[in-house]
């Protein structure tokens, strides 16, 4: 090998450590949650053709996927769209391209600025420009009259969204966030590009608008309501190559049903999504079939009425908290619902205390419950209620896994502090309506986030008027700490102060965590190109753009 | 009879103008709020108060009572049903896509009931006490017993483990594909059938207990006539009022039951439409279908009480 090196060789080496250098800039540190230079691309081993049957959740009540918040929704509308970003398929975690194709952050974090593709066009013909974004995330933004859109306050800190040309936009920053938490909020599922012109046309509400043409791998066909919905492959879809079936079919199946699971056990679905654990099982000892599970953005939780005394006492709250054996509710509902224990930050989290650290070491949370029932008591008394409470009001939704925990809770909290509570079992819109007056003392239901990021639910579950704090709980330390942390971009100062609030949500419980909730998958092996282990949530990552058939 | 079928279809109307009323009323006092099923858990609870009140404005729900249902009335005149207030799909298209599988059910489990519950009913009246009666009595006791939805959860389970087998997911119709069509059939049908078969075989036999103990029978058996002759041809007919009569009611047991054994199979037919459309609370579907089993109900009733002037030349209408 020579050691001469001429000036055309030096020219090139040097331009490309340059290049190199520039992109390296751009790409993200190891571990980084997200990679500018990883599009999906076709896998040349994988097959191509075929249908893919896949069996998730009910139909949906609507079809305008910005203002849903189920998976009746997103599981069966979703393949039909793209995302500015998206979370890696492969992984369900890193944020990669998808419509922008590469994005830059100013450093003091108050601009976005992505790059669109070329030549990406809607399923009707039309081209995808820079105007499609703007109209999509001004309406997220800023919902016009009789639209809802929940997932508005992910970005209550831009003030300007600005077309720079045709495929260019920027998103301007009142005051910088989290680069994760931006990130992670424009790569949520929900947020499907839809076209500038079908918005206008349909005065920005698409409730009632079932095909509205999108950019995603699938085109619409058919639909039977409550039965399937059927799509195609998109023969002009940018990201060439893909998809790699022909054809999907979405059945509406009602979550955890055994309708659901002997579909999948029998064959008559490919891939099905909220199986019940029995199905799970049964799938994860049948030859030819792969079973996963992965961890879902639900806390389940007691809501304890803070306008009615005694709960408004911190101590009766945490006395209850402690008095929680929360092993043993995960086992109450093992055979219905697949669930871990947690606290009041998602266990998995890297923010978070680890679950292992809080079942090891923290009271409330240990498989030994006796010295946290010990300091229950001791708090209770302080509290002045040494002799326990009567005639506490439960409210209980009219669903397998409340009814269970409500009574195995019931049993636990008239055990050990002699609580006396009246079950009061009623349908999900009761429910809501009754937590929403306050005719209740202590509720159970699950609630729901779009994100991982604590500085998205700190403000729906436990900000002063927050959306899903039922309990109508204030804390003004921790509302102090919650506003610092949607502010820190710091992640190490972040971690710190969602420490601080963890302590703070220990010591004054807004609600009773009871668990979290994981999603079971099943698919015969003849599915490829997806695996959910590592996922979070059943709302990112569900356009099976990647996914193949081994046969068809 | 003229005199006597406007009789009756007066009736049969203002039966069914109360049903509609009570539907009416009844959902709309009932509590709860459509907006959950339409929004989901986060989406509900972030509607602003205002924002609720406006979509239950275009919903047509915050309209006056009689508004509402003069609005009802006006679709049902049209044909159009309506639509449902969630996906706008037209109930009449849900009907018509989902109906004839419903219907289907009931009529095979109809059938199915009177041949499983006339043999039944005929053996043991004429072996009162031997073993194939109290075998048939005991069989009926146990049919009559059984809930239908826990036999169909039954059958779902012990075909899919034992022989891995599940029908189809989605509506066939038997002029699309006759072999799928019957898979999804015949399970809700056998189980309703089982079931009001039991009735049948006790109405039958009682029916024929006292019948066959009639001078008619008596004479008949005497003229040397074979047995079979005696019973299909002289004691049968006679006692067949009753079990008609019986079929008409338990033909609202039917439509009544399939709702529970629909949901039990997953098979997609109005019963099933119906539970998810109360689960949602889309007030338009619901109503309509309890008001379109309310009219099946009432024509069968009115068809039942036509049959007795065949079955038995005695009776006239006035």
């Amino acid at each position: 090998m020579s050691d001469h090196v001429d000036r055309r060789t030096f020219l090139k080496r040097a331009g490309a450590a340059g290049a190199g250098a520039v992109i390296a800039s751009r790409l993200p540190k190891p571990g980084s949650a997200s990679a500018q230079d990883a599009t999906v691309k076709p896998d040349a081993a994988a097959k191509r053709g075929g249908t893919l049957r896949y069996g998730v959740h009910t139909a949906p009540a609507h079809f305008d996927v910005h203002q849903s918040g189920t998976v009746a929704n997103i599981g069966a509308q979703s393949p039909m769209y793209d995302y500015l970003i998206r979370r890696d398929p492969r992984d369900g975690q890193t944020i990669i391209p998808d419509l922008a194709q590469r994005w830059e952050i100013s450093p003091d974090g108050k601009k976005y600025t992505f790059h669109l593709r070329h030549g990406v066009k809607f399923h009707d013909g039309a081209d995808f420009t820079a105007e499609d974004v703007k109209a999509t995330y001004d309406r997220i933004v800023s919902p016009p009259t009789g639209v809802v859109i929940p997932r508005t306050p992910l970005f209550s800190a831009v003030s300007d969204i600005v077309v720079l040309d045709p495929h260019r936009i920027e998103f301007r920053l009142k005051e910088a966030r989290p680069r994760a938490f931006m990130l992670g909020s424009f790569a949520s599922g929900w947020n499907i590009i839809v076209r500038k012109k079908t918005l206008e046309e349909n005065g920005g509400n698409l409730r009632q608008v079932m095909a509205y043409p999108g950019t995603g791998p699938f085109r619409h066909v058919s639909r039977r309501d409550k039965e399937v919905w059927i799509m195609e492959r998109n023969p002009s879809y940018w990201n060439k190559g893909l998809p790699y079936v022909d054809k999907l079919e979405v059945y509406h199946m009602p979550p955890f049903s055994p309708e659901l699971g002997s579909a999948i056990l029998t064959g008559k679905l490919d891939y099905a999504r909220l199986i019940d654990p029995v199905t799970w099982r049964k799938a994860k000892e049948t030859p030819g079939m792969t079973a996963a599970e992965f961890n879902q953005s639900v806390i389940q939780a007691v809501f304890m009425n803070n306008k009615k005394p005694p709960l408004n006492d911190p101590r009766v709250r945490r006395a209850m908290h402690l008095a929680l054996d929360r092993h043993a509710l995960v086992d109450v509902v093992k055979d219905v619902a697949p669930m871990s224990v947690g606290g009041f930050v998602y266990p998995f989290h890297e923010l978070s205390t680890p679950a292992s650290e809080l079942v090891s070491k923290r009271l409330g949370y240990q498989k030994d419950t006796r010295p946290a029932v010990q300091e229950a008591k001791k708090l209770m008394a302080e509290a002045g209620h040494a002799g326990g409470l009567k005639n506490l009001t439960f409210l209980v939704r009219d669903v397998a896994t409340f009814k269970l925990w409500a009574v195995a809770i019931q049993a636990m909290l008239k055990e050990t502090l002699n609580i006396e509570m009246n079950l009061k079992t009623v349908q999900i819109s009761q429910w809501f309506e009754d937590a929403a007056a306050g005719n209740f003392d202590l509720g159970i239901s699950a609630i729901v986030s779009a994100l991982m990021d604590p500085s998205d639910y700190f403000t729906a579950w436990y900000g002063k008027d927050g959306p899903q704090n039922y309990s109508n709980w204030t804390n003004p330390a921790f509302h102090d700490l919650a506003r610092q942390i949607e502010r820190e971009v710091d992640d190490g100062r972040r971690k710190t102060l969602v420490r601080q609030a963890e302590e703070i949500l220990e010591k004054d419980p807004p609600l009773l965590p009871v668990s979290y909730e994981k999603i079971y998958d099943a698919w015969h092996n003849r599915v490829r190109g997806q695996n959910p282990s590592t996922f979070f949530g059943i709302y990112d990552v569900v356009r099976w753009d990647n996914v193949w058939l081994a046969s068809t | 009879m003229r005199k006597y079928l406007l009789r009756r279809a007066v009736f049969g109307v203002s039966t069914l103008v109360g049903v509609s009323l009570i539907i009416f009323v009844v959902l709309r006092i009932l509590p709860g709020d459509p907006l959950v099923a339409m929004f989901g858990l986060e989406g509900f609870a972030k509607l602003a108060p205002g924002d609720r009140a406006r979509i239950m404005e275009d919903l047509g729900l915050s309209d006056p009572l009689p508004v509402q249902y003069a609005r009802w009335m006006r679709d049902i005149a049209s044909g159009s049903l309506g639509r449902s207030f969630f996906r706008g799909d037209k109930v009449s298209e849900l009907i018509l896509h989902r109906g004839p599988l419903s219907a289907e059910i009931a009529l095979v489990s109809m059938l199915i009931s009177w041949l499983v519950g006339l043999p039944v009913g005929i053996v043991s009246a004429f072996r009162p006490n031997s073993l194939p009666d109290n075998v048939a009595r005991s069989a009926s006791i146990l049919f009559l017993a059984i809930p239908g939805f826990w036999l169909g959860m039954l059958i779902v389970l012990a075909t899919l483990f034992w022989f891995n087998y599940k029908a189809p997911l989605v509506v066939v119709h038997l002029w699309q594909d006759p072999w799928a069509n019957l898979q999804l059939v015949v399970g809700p049908a056998v189980v309703l059938g089982l079931g009001q078969g039991a009735y049948i075989a006790r109405m039958s036999r009682s029916c024929l207990l006292e019948v066959i103990l009639e001078d008619y029978v008596r004479t008949a058996r005497a003229k040397g006539l074979k047995e079979a002759f005696v019973v299909l041809r002289h004691a049968l007919p006679n006692a067949l009022l009753p079990v008609v009569t019986l079929s008409g009611i338990l033909m609202g047991f039917v439509l009544g039951g399939s709702v529970a054994v629909e949901q039990a199979f997953g098979v997609p037919g109005l019963g099933r439409a119906l539970v998810v459309a109360v689960i949602e609370r889309d007030t338009i579907v619901v109503q309509n279908l309890v008001l379109l089993y309310a009219v099946i109900f009432v024509v069968i009733n009115v068809a039942v009480d036509l049959s007795y002037a065949w079955l038995d030349p005695r009776i006239r209408y006035r």
